[in-house]
């Protein structure tokens, strides 16, 4: 572990946050074109009950973009990240269930959707490109630094001391240490040293 | 680092930062920031949610409030009559009778009906052909809400009744609604038969959906007839529409001709 630079971390988070951005901002932006399309692809998994077909094919497509956004910009990336895992957790029990009672579906995950003829369904597939962005968001949720965040941002220009201090479970990271350091005092050190207590 | 430079920076950085510092190394400021990305992922991701949620609503409540645009045919001096759960038009010493199984929220029935229906207004006209629709609900589940197939289709039975099916039926595929969105519902089907001047009962025929049962009727023998099965692309067999047959047999409409050669030939062809 320690033998992992913490910046070469912090490079593959900047990666993972941003990939998983493109995903939620393409899946929603191609949803939300055709929401009546929507519709249909969220009717067929047979699911919900009648009256909650319309309103959550309607909220979907606009949750997924809203993810990608802050993902994006980088707010809250941790709670974000576990909402994307949510999300996609449900998505694939949904995918999951019309393999299961052999419903002939396409997901509709990124557009599309609804009945398709029986050799054409490719549950797999879709389960496995879903568990990969799950993989993606439990990054995140494990270790949501990264740069070019707001998450950084707020916290000074320091993503370090932020998401260290709640963020990687660290105990004694970012402030709880460099008081110590500068001999008790007042003052948290620049990025450079503090960016070194992820060396774990 | 030099310890006097050191000093020195540190003193005048002080009084800015003391506070600022201190509050930070209790993890008060960083809990203050956390209350606010907290604040704002929350509202964001409501706001998206309730803001999709609305636009939908609002958009249904626009297409509820429309009027569907009458369209009249021209010439339409051939009887019209319901016969048996469907339409039948066309004079009485027209050779050929042509069935026609459509559905009013079928896309390619609309391209169908963009293509054709024109021409085949024209060979009922001149007294070549009879049509007998047959309007079925395939795709009562693919409006939100559901039943929009059923209701057009009792609806334009309705309008058979009424004395302006061809217009009817023309104004319906001129305004055909997408699949997945809102059909038009009960007082706009009714409207419409008002505006191309329906006569007799309609409003009551439309509203209380008359000829439903009929409709469904009508699906669920097509569906079970193994004369109308075709490939559907999915390298099964079943029935769908537009489906087109004459004497039982089924006609290529995909070919532009065929309403030629079926008037030539008397036959599917």
């Amino acid at each position: 572990m320690a033998s992992v630079s913490p910046r070469l971390l912090d490079a593959i988070g900047t990666l993972v946050r941003l990939g998983l951005a493109v995903v939620w901002l393409v899946a929603g932006g191609i949803k939300a074109a055709d929401l009546n399309q929507n519709y249909l692809a969220v009717k067929a998994y047979k699911v919900l009950p009648d009256g909650w077909v319309s309103p959550v094919a309607a909220a979907q497509p606009f949750l997924e973009l809203a993810l990608g956004v802050l993902l994006l910009v980088g707010v809250g990336v941790r709670a974000v990240a576990v909402l994307s895992a949510v999300l996609l957790l449900l998505f694939i029990a949904g995918v999951a269930q019309s393999w299961a009672r052999g419903l002939t579906i396409d997901c509709g995950c990124f557009g599309g959707g609804g009945q398709v003829a029986s050799d054409q369904t490719q549950y797999p597939q879709e389960i496995a490109r879903d568990i990969g962005f799950l993989a993606l968001a439990g990054w995140l949720a494990v270790r949501p630094r990264s740069w070019l965040s707001v998450d950084g941002w707020l916290h000074g220009g320091r993503p370090e001391l932020a998401d260290d201090h709640g963020g990687s479970g660290e105990p004694g990271a970012a402030h709880g240490r460099q008081p110590g350091d500068d001999g008790g005092g007042s003052e948290p050190k620049p990025a450079p040293p503090a960016s070194a207590q992820e060396g774990r | 680092m030099g310890g006097a430079q050191r000093n020195a920076r540190k003193q005048k950085q002080k009084q800015t930062q003391a506070a600022k510092a201190v509050a930070a190394a209790r993890g008060s400021n960083n809990d203050r920031a956390k209350v606010i990305v907290g604040i704002v992922v929350v509202v964001v991701l409501a706001g998206a949610v309730i803001g999709g949620v609305l636009y939908q609503k609002q958009k249904a409540t626009q297409r509820a409030e429309a009027s569907i645009p009458p369209r009249t045919v021209a010439a339409a001096n051939y009887p019209v009559k319901v016969d048996d759960g469907t339409v039948l038009a066309g004079k009485d010493d027209a050779k050929v009778t042509v069935d026609l199984y459509e559905d009013f929220l079928c896309p390619v029935c609309g391209q169908f009906e963009k293509r054709d229906g024109t021409k085949i207004e024209q060979q009922l006209e001149a007294g070549a052909i009879k049509v007998r629709y047959h309007m079925i609900n395939l795709l009562d589940d693919r409006s939100d809400p559901p039943g929009y197939s059923s209701s057009a289709a009792s609806a334009a039975m309705c309008a058979a009744d009424g004395g302006k099916f061809p217009s009817y039926h023309l104004s319906l595929y001129d305004a055909q609604p997408q699949e997945g969105g809102r059909g038009y519902d009960e007082t706009q089907l009714a409207g419409l038969g008002k505006a191309l001047g329906a006569s007799g009962d309609f409003e009551n025929c439309v509203r209380g959906g008359k000829y439903k049962d009929q409709v469904a009727k009508q699906f669920a023998t097509a569906q079970g007839n193994p004369a109308l099965q075709q490939d559907n692309g999915q390298g099964g067999k079943s029935f769908g529409t537009p489906t087109v047959a004459v004497n039982g047999k089924l006609v290529k409409w995909s070919d532009p001709n065929w309403l030629d050669n079926v008037v030539k030939t008397g036959a599917a062809g």
